[in-house]
């Protein structure tokens, strides 16, 4: 008996809160109306968007409420009111969510406080029927769970009304995800300037410099050649160690932007020398990533990269024996998994290598996720959207 | 000695050609291509091939393909393999067949000439030549402790090994007697527990398979 009526009185809240918001409604309304007929005055313009953005308020609210009641979260789907007074007025008139959220605003006028009030009823006749039946008969309740039955009701409505069209929701999608891939595109901009920049400081202040050292050197030994061949000699080898100095250095660069073994070997020909020569036992999973066509070159370097660190790392810090790769060819991305048994607690926020992980997949628009537990093992997992 | 190069590069393979011509090697043929490796090595069956590894058709590893290959036709044929980069994984794959006369260096070590006919000539020999840069990559891995408890010394002779050289040259190359380096060589193979073995090319094998172990 107890549990039925603290669920019921729970129940009177969520309805007490409801009738609150249609109260309020009223305001709204009252606002909206307002600021429809200051409109009129053009003075008055920039008083419409703002009320409805108080109106996506309540109806975010009530949207929230509805998700926390069913469990069932309702999607909201507006198009962005930004720009100047008058765009701001044509997305607030042009919506077709305002006009939605217009609808549910004066049903739940009605049916806000009106559900509020049946309770009152309920309550009593309830109190005397299941005090009755429940409490002494120890039957169960019949009549205060139907408190509940009202919220339900409630959210039953406000679902069905506040619900955006299907049309909205994929324009919001759609928006979101625009919005999403600007904000990568442009990381990968400058992801990109960054690395040229890098690679042109490493060609600049190395290959650059000692070539010229180079040059200079054979042209005194060319000088010096008649008159002081020992000197000559010498010019010349301090000149060889510079030319292998420039090389080493080149191949060092070109590591950086694109190992040569995957364009020899493919991704996983290349993962499985990143594996032999990580000094841990590693098993690889490709998983038919090698038949049909290879992944974009940026995608393969990324996912190389990610996997040579998560093996530096595995081999460096977690004490582990054995690792494992995974690869797996999904439709739209490739998914990447590196383990190991090792100790674990590794910070998945500190180091620079992880944080260079992190901005080399978020340039493709791709994932990284870590666990790392202490006692391990330690996972990472980077997806990577691409075209096969 | 009579040699078949592969090289897609004109700059290199003249250079190249130039290079042996000057040790008094002869050159007999040319590929340009990775297709074309095998089918002159059997028409011309040289004391030597050196081969690139990166060559078209397709610019992947289309010379190193073209050395296994070859190694399967001709039993024995002595292969140097030169690349712009090296790859243990390729070092591994070469050294499969257990068979001598195999070298894989960087192709920067073209530039010291002396040193890179002397590996031409190991190889033609029967014995190995692996660059430097691939046993560092190894040695950096084995990083426990039979390869700790070695003395700085020894460790040199081991890469030096690993290498491919034979004790002369380790001697030259380390200013000491020969006898002195065979007492160190002794003593790696006791630290590392692998049995003694002579300076040819099965002593290159145990020590890369030591190595490689990981």
């Amino acid at each position: 008996m107890r549990e039925t009526v603290w669920r019921a009185g729970r129940a009177s809240v969520e309805l007490l809160r409801g009738a609150g918001i249609s109260l309020a409604s009223y305001l709204f309304i009252g606002v909206a109306v307002f600021a429809a007929v200051a409109m009129l005055t053009v003075v008055g313009a920039g008083v419409l968007p703002e009320s409805v953005l108080l109106v996506r308020k309540t109806a975010g609210y009530k949207r929230r409420w509805v998700g926390a009641w069913t469990g069932e979260p309702v999607p909201e789907a507006y198009q962005p009111l930004n720009g100047e007074v008058f765009a701001r007025v044509r997305t607030a008139v042009g919506d077709p969510g305002t006009y939605r959220d217009l609808r549910w605003l004066g049903a739940h006028a009605v049916y806000g406080w009106l559900l509020a009030c049946c309770a009152m009823p309920v309550w009593v006749i309830g109190l005397m029927v299941d005090g009755v039946w429940c409490g002494l008969l120890k039957q169960r309740a019949v009549v205060l769970p139907l408190i509940e039955r009202l919220v339900d009701l409630d959210a039953a409505w406000s679902r069905a009304l506040l619900l955006p069209s299907p049309e909205a929701l994929r324009t919001a999608r759609l928006a979101e995800r625009v919005a999403e891939l600007s904000e990568t595109r442009a990381g990968a901009v400058a992801a990109h300037g960054a690395e040229l920049r890098r690679i042109e400081r490493d060609l600049h202040d190395g290959t650059q410099a000692r070539l010229v050292a180079l040059s200079m050197r054979v042209g005194l030994a060319r000088r010096a050649y008649d008159k002081d061949p020992d000197a000559a000699h010498k010019l010349l080898e301090d000149a060889q160690d510079q030319a292998e100095e420039a090389l080493t250095e080149l191949r060092h660069v070109v590591r950086g932007i694109h190992p040569p073994i995957l364009t020899d070997r493919g991704l996983v020909g290349a993962v499985r020398a990143l594996a032999a020569g990580s000094g841990l036992q590693v098993s690889v999973d490709d998983d038919g990533v090698e038949d049909g066509p290879r992944a974009p070159a940026a995608v393969e370097a990324a996912a190389y990269f990610v996997i040579a660190e998560a093996l530096t790392n595995a081999a460096k810090h977690s004490g582990a024996e054995r690792a494992s790769v995974e690869l797996v060819r999904r439709k739209d991305r490739l998914r990447v998994a590196v383990r190991d048994e090792g100790r674990g607690g590794a910070d998945p926020a500190g180091g620079s290598g992880l944080l260079g992980m992190r901005r080399r997949v978020a340039a493709l628009d791709g994932t990284v996720e870590m666990t790392s537990p202490a006692g391990g093992p330690t996972l990472i997992e980077v997806e990577l959207p691409c075209v096969w | 000695m009579r040699v078949v190069i592969a090289e897609d590069n004109a700059l290199l393979r003249e250079g190249m050609v130039l290079l042996l011509n000057s040790a008094g090697h002869e050159v007999v043929a040319v590929a340009s291509s990775g297709p074309e490796v095998l089918p002159a090595l059997l028409e011309h069956r040289p004391d030597a091939a050196v081969l690139d590894v990166r060559m078209p058709p397709g610019f992947r590893d289309e010379g190193l393909r073209a050395a296994l290959a070859a190694r399967r036709e001709i039993p024995g044929l002595p292969v140097l393999v030169l690349s712009q980069y090296v790859e243990e994984t390729y070092a591994t794959e070469l050294l499969a067949d257990g068979a001598g006369g195999l070298g894989y260096l960087l192709k920067d070590r073209v530039g010291r000439v002396e040193e890179f006919l002397d590996a031409l000539e190991r190889v033609v020999a029967g014995g190995t030549a692996l660059d430097p840069e691939v046993v560092k990559e190894l040695m950096t891995r084995r990083r426990d402790d039979p390869v700790d408890a070695l003395t700085p010394r020894e460790r040199e002779v081991l890469h030096l090994m690993a290498e491919g050289r034979d004790n002369a040259t380790i001697a030259r190359t380390l200013v000491v007697s020969e006898r002195a380096v065979s007492k160190h060589i002794g003593n790696v193979f006791a630290k590392l527990g692998l049995p003694p073995s002579d300076s040819g090319h099965r002593r290159v094998l145990a020590v890369l398979a030591y190595l490689n172990k990981g």
